[in-house]
């Protein structure tokens, strides 16, 4: 994999021995930073998972060390709480919804960031503006939209609005495409291409790690989505998702704290494995387009 | 300008349709007019419903007494003036938002760079670390706040514990008032994951051949990274200014459950609002003002007001950065 | 913009502005005036939805008492959906979409939901079905009706007074708890217990505000202190009691000192967790709620400690035995599908002394008939007694209802947390300040 910040030098044995020991110095500076921040961004995960080995009684007290184990915690969050049931609505809810956001506002970012005309920049605004209104806010007079339409107690409230267009996406992407140099389609223009080819077979497949980075924080943006499910499927326990399973799960084990966090760990792990391997196919799909230039 | 590749053959099957004139701007023949309208159909939709609807709706609510449950009255300016002149908490709540959109931005968005650059730096365990920096933002929010309030503890979290180690009396973190909210930042820092991959992407976006031919010019690490890495990635560093800003503004449940946690009600459901901006109201955000006002008290039309105004705020902000931006608008490389 | 398209952008907008009146007015339905006159025609069959809050082992209470309901109304269907808290509640009744009968937690919705027609106007029902309304105490008859409105009933109450702990007391030489506030500052600087570098290691009582049950609104029976006029506006810079109350606080946080106060609670335990410092040992005596002795037979068994009411103002000790009572409110919602089945299950549930004594058994809160406290079926130990006592007294007394959910009382905490802390050079001038707050406050909300 390319660096970023700076070209890669391997020191090599005709090099002076000076200049070999700062390369070897910035690698293992690098590294050890690297290392240590790895492990503090680790720590309170661990809190976490120590807190799920626990007795009731003693999780959300002082102590950082189960005084006894617990691995039965888990056995019973599986009991007491469907989850499979949220995990299936998760995944639609994040998949239809990145894949909805995929087919609108794709194109949306590529006519905002690749042509000139008028209305453009009033247009940007207006996709930055909706970001700015608090949920809360605008929800009012959505909610009881949605409640004429019959929607309520589903997650389409959730899903559909994507085939419009997503903002925080349309933005992201915008910026993305804004970096592509326009000279491939324009090489692609002169050869006769149409506008919609030069889009999906030239721009596009460039920016493969923008779209695939685009797709995944709407997905896991959405996985995370408390407030959503909790206003439009509260009162329907089929359609509740992992979020709003676990601050219900918390409500209901109040007292419970050492539950509640194994049932935070377990579903959390889902998406820690589809980060995992999400993230290398993108990194891989940029060493394959081979990058420009 | 970029280096240039090997030409690019047109796709198989292309239609001729005549030459195409190169056009040193990119506007718009008819058939290229008609192909962004197109475009940008779903889009314009989504506005109409999910922004202008609501938008209008809010503003026509901010001039109305509303509690939801009746219809609303016309009160005219009666929700402005309360809020210029009779509410003890909102300003306080703009105070604490506005400090935290100052610190937390510019914090994340340096820390972020720094994450990403060692991320793509490191060759082997790579995607380790990145999913371990990544872990924290993937996190539910409420645990993940719950936990790391919990280290910081004051008197039994490990926190405090290193500190004195190192002889260093450690503050009362997220009971102290001057503390909570540098408290709440290093939370942020900790969840910079999500900005940590948008900037990983761009880095790796970055044509290496202008990093050899500014090797070659002679170019030192800094030269490198200010003449060639930022411009490059200077689109995305505007949307993470302008996407920082806009959740700093909205910043809503990591202060409510440090506030919870830190005043002893971790895990009461109900109880909510005595916790409000603990301690001494150092952890109150619009935000939560706004909601609390709007569905505590069941003040929905000042509710609409606050929105209004923050609203107007934060547009004119960032129209504002966008006319004194056009780098960072129109892409570096264009 | 062509003039022509502007005309159509104007009229969009105004299209818009005409739909978002059109869908907020439609969501409101009839007024709520004419519900007082007649009741629903139709007999009391059919399905009930009915929301409450409470969890796991509270909710399998609550289900087995539906269970019973059921058993004796085949008729009558009822669908619980548990966990349901006040927001959503008021969202999906202003659209039409509500239970037939809610449970909310608090009294804090009472003056909204009873002004606004949220929940219906029961006089009809208690009439007809000749409901004897003197089961109930005045206290409780008070934060279920708004201005002279009945709609709602109580449902299970919360009670408060003093627990202390009898070996950190025997210690000090104390046999009996504190009667009056004066006392209670004595013992209290008795029993803390302090560190060789001056931080407080276990303190007698905790003054400040905001920390677990400190609340002004949990002492003002104890000092006989009003929150609001006859008129509705704020009493609390007129009425002597609260600067009684706040000096007393005053004093005792200045004797502790600000900041090692703050350093001691900020180490504190979590309230709900078996950290509770009180429990642990930590705190010597506490104001807390009749809950804790569940909190406590669970978690602490082997903790000794007894229970009292609250000490009193030195010159308010004929309030003796009073204490600050809250608890939750049932109704049935505006647009409620079945509400003469509805109101057969919310009848039962809250006059039922059966069904009341099975939900404080198994919630471990308070019944809120007199019928069902008196009963022998209600398990009562030595310390629970002491709430149920407190309940019926007739000088325990409540937060007030009002139209803006509770404000006022936060708005008063605030001010008596910066007070605490030293914030405040002028008493008086800050109490009339906090009047003009809430005065208006309480005007924002008010119509045209």
């Amino acid at each position: 994999m390319t660096t970023a910040l700076t070209v890669p030098r391997v020191a090599t044995a005709t090099e002076p021995p000076r200049r070999r020991n700062r390369v070897a110095l910035s690698w293992v500076a690098t590294h050890a930073v690297g290392i240590a921040l790895g492990l503090m961004f680790l720590l309170p995960f661990v809190f976490i998972v120590l807190t799920a080995f626990m007795s009731t009684n003693q999780a959300l007290t002082a102590e950082l060390w189960p005084r006894s184990w617990h691995p039965g915690n888990f056995a019973e969050v599986f009991r007491k709480a469907p989850l499979f049931t949220y995990l299936g609505n998760s995944l639609l809810y994040a998949g239809l919804a990145t894949l909805f956001m995929l087919m609108s506002s794709v194109p949306a970012a590529y006519a905002l960031s690749r042509f000139d005309f008028r209305w453009r920049n009033g247009l940007f605004l207006a996709v930055i503006a909706m970001m700015v209104l608090p949920p809360q806010v605008t929800q009012v007079p959505i909610y009881l939209m949605w409640a004429k339409l019959g929607l309520t107690g589903t997650l389409w409230p959730l899903i559909l609005p994507n085939l419009l267009g997503d903002a925080f996406s349309i933005f992201l992407l915008r910026q993305f495409l804004l970096t592509i140099p326009e000279d491939y389609a324009d090489a692609a223009r002169i050869d006769g291409c149409g506008e919609w080819a030069v889009m999906t077979r030239i721009v596009l497949p460039m920016a493969k790690p923008a779209l695939a980075a685009t797709a995944m924080f709407l997905f896991f943006v959405s996985w995370n989505d408390y407030y959503g499910p909790l206003l439009y499927t509260s009162e329907n326990a089929a359609h509740w998702t992992v979020s709003l399973g676990l601050a219900q799960f918390r409500t209901n084990h109040a007292v419970q704290w050492n539950l509640t966090m194994a049932a935070t760990v377990l579903m959390m792990l889902p998406v820690i494995v589809l980060f995992f391997f999400a993230q290398k196919a993108f990194v891989q799909g940029v060493t394959l387009t081979g990058v420009k230039g | 300008m970029s280096g240039h590749g090997a030409a690019v053959a047109p796709p198989v099957g292309a239609t001729r349709r005549g030459p195409f004139p190169r056009r040193a701007t990119r506007s718009t023949g008819e058939q290229q007019r008609r192909f962004v309208l197109l475009l940008l159909t779903p889009a314009l939709l989504g506005m109409l419903v999910f922004f202008v609807y609501p938008l209008v709706a809010t503003v026509f609510f901010s001039f109305t007494r509303f509690d939801l449950v009746s219809a609303p009255q016309w009160i005219g300016l009666r929700n402005y003036r309360y809020f210029l002149h009779e509410d003890p908490s909102v300003w306080q709540s703009v105070r604490n938002t506005l400090w935290l959109t100052a610190v937390m931005v510019p914090s994340r968005i340096v820390f972020g760079l720094v994450c990403a650059g060692i991320v793509t730096s490191v060759k082997r365990g790579a995607g380790v670390l990145r999913t371990l920096f990544y872990l924290p933002a993937l996190a539910p929010p409420v645990a993940a706040t719950v936990a790391f309030v919990f280290l910081f503890n004051p008197a039994t979290g490990p926190v405090n514990q290193v500190l004195s180690w190192v002889g260093i009396d450690g503050p009362l973190w997220f009971n102290d008032p001057s503390w909570a909210k540098p408290g709440l930042a290093v939370l942020g820092l900790w969840t910079v994951g999500d900005v940590m991959i948008i900037f990983a992407a761009a880095l790796l976006d970055v044509p290496r051949d202008q990093y050899e031919a500014a090797s070659l010019d002679g170019a030192n690490a800094w030269q490198r990274f200010r003449y060639v890495t930022v411009p490059n990635i200077a689109p995305v560093l505007f949307f993470a200014v302008i996407t920082g800003v806009i959740a700093m503004l909205k910043y809503f449940t990591e202060a409510v459950v440090a506030a919870q946690v830190a005043s002893g009600r971790a895990n009461h459901g109900e109880g909510t609002a005595t916790t409000l901006g603990y301690p001494s109201g150092s952890t109150l955000t619009f935000a939560q003002w706004l909601y609390q006002e709007g569905f505590t008290n069941f003040y929905l039309g000042y509710t609409s007001a606050l929105s209004v105004i923050m609203f107007a705020v934060a547009v004119g902000f960032i129209a504002v950065l966008l006319l004194r931006s056009r780098a960072f608008v129109h892409g570096g490389a264009a | 913009m062509t003039l022509r398209s502007t005309r159509r952008a104007v009229s969009g907008l105004a299209g818009l502005a005409a739909f978002a009146l059109l869908t907020a007015g439609c969501s409101n339905g009839s007024d709520s005036s004419d519900q007082a006159a007649a009741l629903p025609s139709g007999p009391a069959t059919g399905t009930v939805e009915f929301w409450h809050f409470f969890t796991d082992r509270e909710a399998k209470a609550f289900q087995s008492v539906v269970d019973d309901f059921q058993a004796s109304h085949p008729d009558i269907k009822v669908v619980v959906k548990a966990g349901q808290d006040d927001t959503k509640a008021t969202q999906a009744i202003s659209a039409g979409k509500g239970p037939d009968l809610d449970l909310s937690y608090s009294t804090d919705i009472t003056g909204k939901f009873c002004s606004s027609g949220a929940f219906r106007d029961l006089s009809g029902y208690l009439k007809r079905d000749k409901v004897d309304l003197g089961q109930l105490p005045q206290t409780v008859k008070d934060y279920t009706e708004y201005q002279g409105k009945r709609c709602a009933m109580p449902l299970l109450s919360d009670t408060y007074g003093l627990y202390y702990n009898k070996t950190l007391l025997a210690e000090a030489g104390y046999t009996a708890p504190p009667k009056t506030m004066t006392e209670l500052a004595e013992m209290a600087k008795k029993l803390t217990k302090r560190n060789p570098d001056g931080s407080i290691k276990v303190a007698g009582f905790v003054p400040s505000n905001g920390f677990y049950e400190n609340a002004p609104a949990h002492y003002a029976p104890s000092y006989g202190a009003k929150w609001l006029n006859s008129d509705g506006s704020s009493a609390i810079g007129s009425d002597p009691a609260w600067r009684s109350l706040l000096q007393w606080e005053k004093d005792l946080t200045d004797w502790y000192g600000a900041d090692k106060l703050a350093k001691f609670t900020a180490g504190a335990g979590q309230e709900f967790s078996a950290d509770n410092d009180f429990e642990t040992g930590r705190i010597a005596m506490a104001m807390d709620g009749e809950y804790r002795t569940a909190f406590i037979a669970s978690e602490h068994p082997e903790l000794k400690y007894g229970t009292a009411p609250f000490p009193t103002a030195d010159d308010k000790t004929d309030l003796y035995g009073a204490g600050y009572v809250t608890g939750n409110i049932i109704g049935i919602s505006k647009g409620a599908k079945n509400p003469n089945a509805a109101w057969e299950l919310l009848k039962y549930l809250t006059t039922d002394t059966g069904a009341l004594v099975k939900l404080g058994n198994g919630i471990k809160n308070i019944p809120t008939t007199l019928p069902a406290l008196h009963s022998p079926d209600l398990t009562v130990d030595a310390n629970y007694k002491t709430f149920v006592d407190v309940f019926a007294d007739p000088h325990s007394d409540t937060t007030p209802a009002s139209p803006n959910g509770g404000q006022y009382q936060n708005t008063f905490q605030d001010f008596v947390i910066k007070w605490q802390n030293g914030k405040v050079p002028d008493l008086s001038a800050g109490l009339a300040e906090v009047d003009q707050q809430i005065n208006a406050a309480f005007k924002l909300g008010q119509a045209p």
